[in-house]
């Protein structure tokens, strides 16, 4: 198992360690419901240094991003980010990634599980084109932390040298966060207001407790993978791995937001643009219960005892109090309002096919 | 930390049971309470039930996981905690009195169980091999 440079201060503060995707990872510090409260209400910290960072440069950089990402970057403001995909000929997602767009490169913000696989594919399609383009992975060099909840503003602006009320929702900027240059974005995986930051990995432990420090006061605390998983499927955002994968694609997963669907020079683009044009049989939606067992991936889904699909996420929603899934179905089944069971344990639970997201903040 | 009581048995997979004459409670430790975190959810056995012993007799759910209830003891189940069903709090704050899971009428003697020392012996071990 590989430790992240926060590793030791997650055991220090006494969490429950998994092995995620082989990092040393917290799933939990106090309980899932309290952590998952805190993000919604107050102001939570996530160590995400497991995941991985692309900077792409050159003459070429944003022809290599258009030709390896889903979604429309032409009319992307530089200091903007965009959720999208990198899809493979088929139209089948490698990985889910945040672009962000800069002066003079590209960042591409990927998974823990892509690290090994995304890099190579970029670079290969860079070399197959032949664009004059830099492929470089900072994942080993860099640290990234996020910062999530509504106090996460009133958390980061007194250690931070830019004024943060003028950045928007998918904005980014560079600015010092406790004297280190940071790249600040206002993106996150939870649902709520809030940052991610992305600097050397060697001020990983100064900044998270700069953090901790300066969020005391507004009821921080560390956030571990447990919370994060419940609070991502509230916000409806999927699961690379789970939501979506090389058989589930972006459409029946009704992700299309991430697809410029025009785009012919986009590999995977004219795969989905074709099954869009032919139909799909399978629709990803949203499933509800008040009470009893906790729907988990794979369960099989049924209408009137036949099998019409399976569980990709579940879990129990610590802000709505009911048992939350998502579910891939036959899109005969998928209509709002209607009801399919899950099969857990062998035996089937009802549950209602409601709207997604199940959480959203006001704003 | 609950306190362990010392008047009832203990297994390596973290229920007990206490035995008073030829019925048996059976429930869950407070190291399993622990382990598994926010409870949201109890499956019992059903009265009249034969359960044997080592066989999964209950499941307790978390937001994160399913802890298998590995019954310590064979016989048939006389009583279920039905109070468990909307309100896994008494499970939580009490595995060892509110929290109790079942009762069973015995047909045969507890085997391989622990003493108190000897399932708090095997919690260091447990716990010294990162969990």
């Amino acid at each position: 198992m590989r430790d992240t440079p926060l590793t030791q201060a997650h055991i220090g503060a006494k969490a429950r360690m998994v092995d995620f995707h082989g990092w040393n990872m917290p799933v939990q510090y106090g309980g899932i419901l309290e952590e998952a409260e805190r993000v919604r209400t107050k102001v939570g910290l996530f160590d995400l240094c497991h995941m991985g960072r692309l900077e792409i440069t050159g003459p070429d950089r944003e022809a290599l991003v258009n030709r390896v990402f889903s979604g429309r970057t032409a009319k992307l403001d530089h200091g903007r980010a965009k959720y999208g995909f990198l899809l493979n000929e088929d139209g089948y997602p490698i990985d889910d990634v945040l672009i962000y767009r800069d002066v003079d490169l590209m960042h591409i913000v990927i998974n823990a599980t892509g690290r090994d696989t995304d890099p190579a594919w970029v670079r290969e399609q860079n070399e197959k084109s032949g664009f004059d383009a830099q492929v470089k992975d900072v994942s080993d060099d860099q640290a990234m932390i996020a910062l999530q909840g509504p106090a996460s503003e009133m958390t980061l602006q007194p250690l931070c040298g830019a004024d943060l009320s003028a950045l928007r929702y998918y904005g980014f900027l560079e600015a010092p966060v406790s004297g280190v240059d940071c790249l600040i974005a206002r993106t996150g995986y939870t649902g709520e207001d809030g940052f991610e930051l992305f600097f050397p990995k060697e001020h990983a432990l100064a900044i998270w407790n700069d953090l901790l420090g300066s969020g005391r006061s507004l009821g921080i605390g560390p956030i571990g993978l447990g919370a994060r998983d419940t609070l991502r499927l509230e916000a409806g955002m999927p699961l690379y791995g789970q939501e979506i994968n090389l058989e589930i694609h972006p459409l029946e997963a009704d992700l299309s937001f991430g697809l410029g669907l025009k785009r012919a020079g986009t590999i995977g683009i004219p795969a989905l643009a074709k099954i869009k044009e032919e139909g799909y049989p399978r629709r990803a939606v949203s499933l509800n219960a008040p009470s009893g067992r906790v729907a988990r991936p794979g369960c099989k889904v049924l209408k009137d005892g036949r099998e019409v699909g399976f569980v990709t996420s579940g879990t129990r929603s610590p802000t709505l109090g009911t048992n939350i899934a998502r579910a891939l179905v036959e899109a005969e089944v998928s209509e709002l309002g209607g009801t399919l069971d899950v099969e857990i344990r062998g035996k089937p639970h009802p549950f209602e096919v409601v709207p997604s997201p199940f959480y959203s903040r006001k704003r | 930390m609950a306190d362990r009581p010392s008047d009832v048995q203990y297994t390596k997979t973290h229920e007990w049971v206490k035995v008073e004459g030829d019925e048996a409670t059976v429930g869950i430790t407070d190291f399993a309470v622990e382990h598994l975190g926010d409870l949201v959810f109890v499956d019992l056995p059903e009265v009249g039930q034969e359960i044997e012993a080592g066989g999964s007799a209950a499941e307790v759910e978390s937001v994160k996981a399913v802890g298998e209830v590995m019954s310590p003891v064979a016989g048939e189940v006389t009583a279920v905690n039905e109070d468990l069903a909307d309100d896994q709090g008494p499970l939580a704050a009490e595995p060892y009195g509110a929290g109790w899971l079942y009762k069973v009428k015995l047909s045969g003697t507890a085997e391989g169980m622990l003493d108190l020392a000897a399932y708090e012996q095997h919690l260091t071990t447990e716990e010294a091999a990162g969990e």
